[in-house]
């Protein structure tokens, strides 16, 4: 054992990291950067304002917390309308005029009074767990006031919320809402790593400067790549789409217990169209791989692009958390991402069911369509048949 | 072609060729005339402007100032690209793909139809028994054959070579030379770039460079003739303190 030896390698990694500037800044300012824009959308969540529809179906009695349970919520900045039934309720929820819904039972005052177990039925669309939760928690807040102001005396016994999605089984859990959005985000993470690489290396190989001694044209390098990726980018969305749609259950068998395999995450509408979506979402990724392959020299700062490209869109575009519910500049921010899109495009086909004659959808789609045809552009930009 | 066949129209020309990189004159001011059939051998220090010379040559790079011209026709230009071979400094080839694989993939991106244009090039440089052997297992000489069966697949009238000898044994250096001589003798003009003087006898043709000018031009016995030497490193030397030729 050599000190000498020892501190000339250390000396070593000190001078090599020293000149290569990215992977220092990397290593002291992403972080930073990736933690504050977290305490940033985490702190910043706005509580959006209830835009409330309410049902009442108690009445006369019924009225006097229905009054009050509107002035609460308007005094916290939100809106309420009325509506004749459930069925007028569940229409507004889904042409988006009110984001829950509340129905004030018939026997609601009578339990109230007596403080046996009053419940209100609490709608929401089920579309965005986090933004409907922070929904409900706005009107608890209401729902306290309310039944202090309209009936002092039962203020001990706060009404139990019966929660309903519009959207979606009673019964859904987090992964039946969380797994379509990772299924669109994964499929644009794997292909801009594979593509950004396998770019890199015809850069930095000789190939790509041989490639453009010959007569192909760089509109002809982006299709093909396109293409080629595209092939992996669909099977393994199609693996992806599978697993997450599978539902085996293998019964027990002897000593071994009973397991099901897949995720057996109900599917709404059609799996064709969650398919397109993604399928736009990879496509784009080949052209983003290989815009960003010309900024880097090495496989690793390929790899270094994923806390500044990929990180951010992931806290930004709705995977985690409701862009609704964001600052307004990360809102902006998000609206130009384009796994925005894909996720909200994946919500509205997996959870609600549209279909593409439903409007929000067709933005969706039409804006990650309009992504792959900027993307490919600019990334044909990049091949220039003059490499310095 | 026929008229290039016929020496009405240069080979290969640079019409006071100009390319620089902020201050540095990279190629400053090359003209010449390469006559069909023929190889010639750009010779000069590293640095002097060889392969910014053959990448605007190529159509790679754009010059700054004057023409290059490829069998007539102004560089760069895509559709004449199918008439120039280029084999580059480095392999420039698909480790992952087999011999066959790579000669196949650069012959449909030069946009040849014939199947059996890949074999013919393996077997110009003699790899056809490797054919079926992946890329990333031949040894650094076999890479450079195949490299430059890659250049060759298409059968360009012109074909462009930088260093194509660099880190390759003297046996297979002589054996390249020996390929080159066949293919001109087929009617292809050659442009080898290279550092190394003792290669220069193998060309009709030498061009000296320096500092990104052409200071000498003619075949290696003129040019030992006009500079009194029997030496061309010496020749070298002398045409530099001259400047550049006339």
């Amino acid at each position: 054992m050599s000190a000498r030896r020892v501190v000339a390698l250390l000396r070593r990694l000190v001078q090599e990291l020293h000149r290569d500037r990215r992977s220092m800044a990397l290593l002291f300012l992403a972080p930073i950067v990736l933690t504050g824009l977290m305490a940033y959308v985490l702190r910043g969540q706005l509580v959006t304002p209830v835009s409330a529809v309410v049902v009442n179906q108690a009445g006369q009695p019924g009225a006097a917390i229905v009054g009050a349970l509107e002035g609460a919520m308007r005094t916290d900045g939100g809106t309420v309308t009325e509506a004749p039934d459930r069925a007028a309720a569940d229409a507004a929820l889904r042409d988006g005029t009110a984001s829950i819904a509340i129905v004030v039972p018939a026997d609601f005052v009578a339990r109230l009074a007596t403080g046996n177990e009053p419940s209100l039925t609490v709608i929401t669309p089920g579309l965005e767990p986090t933004a409907d939760s922070q929904q409900v928690i706005s009107l608890q807040r209401a729902i306290a006031t309310a039944v202090t102001q309209a009936l002092p005396a039962a203020g001990l016994h706060l009404p139990r919320l019966d929660a309903q999605t519009l959207y979606g089984t009673p019964d859904s859990d987090v992964v039946d809402h969380l797994a379509p959005v990772f299924l669109g985000f994964f499929a644009y993470f794997f292909v801009y790593i594979l593509t950004g690489i396998s770019f890199l290396r015809e850069r930095v190989g000789g190939t790509l400067e041989r490639l453009l001694a010959t007569p192909v044209s760089r509109g002809e390098i982006v299709l093909g790549y396109s293409l080629g990726f595209g092939l992996f980018a669909t099977i393994q969305v199609l693996v992806l789409l599978g697993w997450t749609l599978l539902d085996v259950r293998v019964p027990a068998i002897g000593p071994l217990a009973a397991f099901s395999v897949g995720l057996a995450v109900p599917v709404a509408g059609s799996a064709g169209l969650a398919f397109l979506v993604v399928m736009l979402l990879a496509l784009g990724a080949v052209s983003l791989g290989i815009l960003l392959s010309t900024f880097a020299r090495t496989e690793l700062q390929v790899v270094q692009f994923i806390p500044l490209v990929i990180v951010p869109q992931a806290l930004l575009s709705g995977v985690l958390f409701p862009v609704s519910s964001m600052p307004d500049i990360l809102q902006a921010i998000a609206r130009v991402l384009p796994l925005t899109y894909a996720t909200d495009g994946l919500r509205q086909v997996v959870i609600r069911g549209a279909d593409l004659g439903y409007g929000p959808l067709q933005l969706d789609v039409l804006v990650l369509a309009a992504f792959v045809a900027v993307f490919a552009v600019l990334a044909s930009a990049t091949i220039r048949r003059e490499v310095v | 072609m026929q008229t290039v066949a016929m020496g009405l129209v240069p080979a290969v020309q640079a019409i006071d060729l100009r390319k620089s990189f902020g201050e540095l004159h990279a190629v400053d001011g090359v003209s010449f005339e390469l006559a069909a059939g023929r190889i010639y051998g750009v010779l000069g220090p590293n640095g002097s402007g060889k392969t910014t010379l053959i990448r605007m040559l190529t159509g790679l790079g754009r010059p700054t100032a004057g023409e290059a011209r490829v069998l007539g026709v102004q560089m760069p230009s895509r559709t004449n690209l199918a008439r120039i071979g280029y084999m580059t400094q480095s392999d420039g080839i698909y480790p992952e793909l087999t011999a066959a694989e790579n000669a196949r993939f650069f012959g449909a991106m030069y946009g040849i139809r014939d199947p059996d244009a890949a074999e013919a090039a393996l077997a110009v440089v003699e790899l056809s028994d490797r054919a079926g052997a992946l890329a990333s297992q031949l040894s650094g000489g076999l890479r450079r054959r195949l490299s430059l069966a890659c250049a060759l697949v298409h059968r360009p009238p012109v074909l462009f070579l930088d260093e194509p000898t660099v880190g390759v044994d003297p046996a297979l250096r002589a054996q390249f030379w020996a390929y080159f001589h066949e293919l001109a003798r087929d009617g292809t003009t050659i442009v080898v770039s290279s550092h190394v003087m003792d290669e220069a006898d193998r060309c009709d043709e030498l061009l000296f460079m320096r500092a990104g000018r052409v200071i000498a031009q003619g075949s290696g016995g003129e040019l030992r003739a006009r500079a009194g030497t029997s030496d061309l490193e010496q020749a070298f030397l002398q045409f530099s303190a001259q400047g550049p030729a006339a």
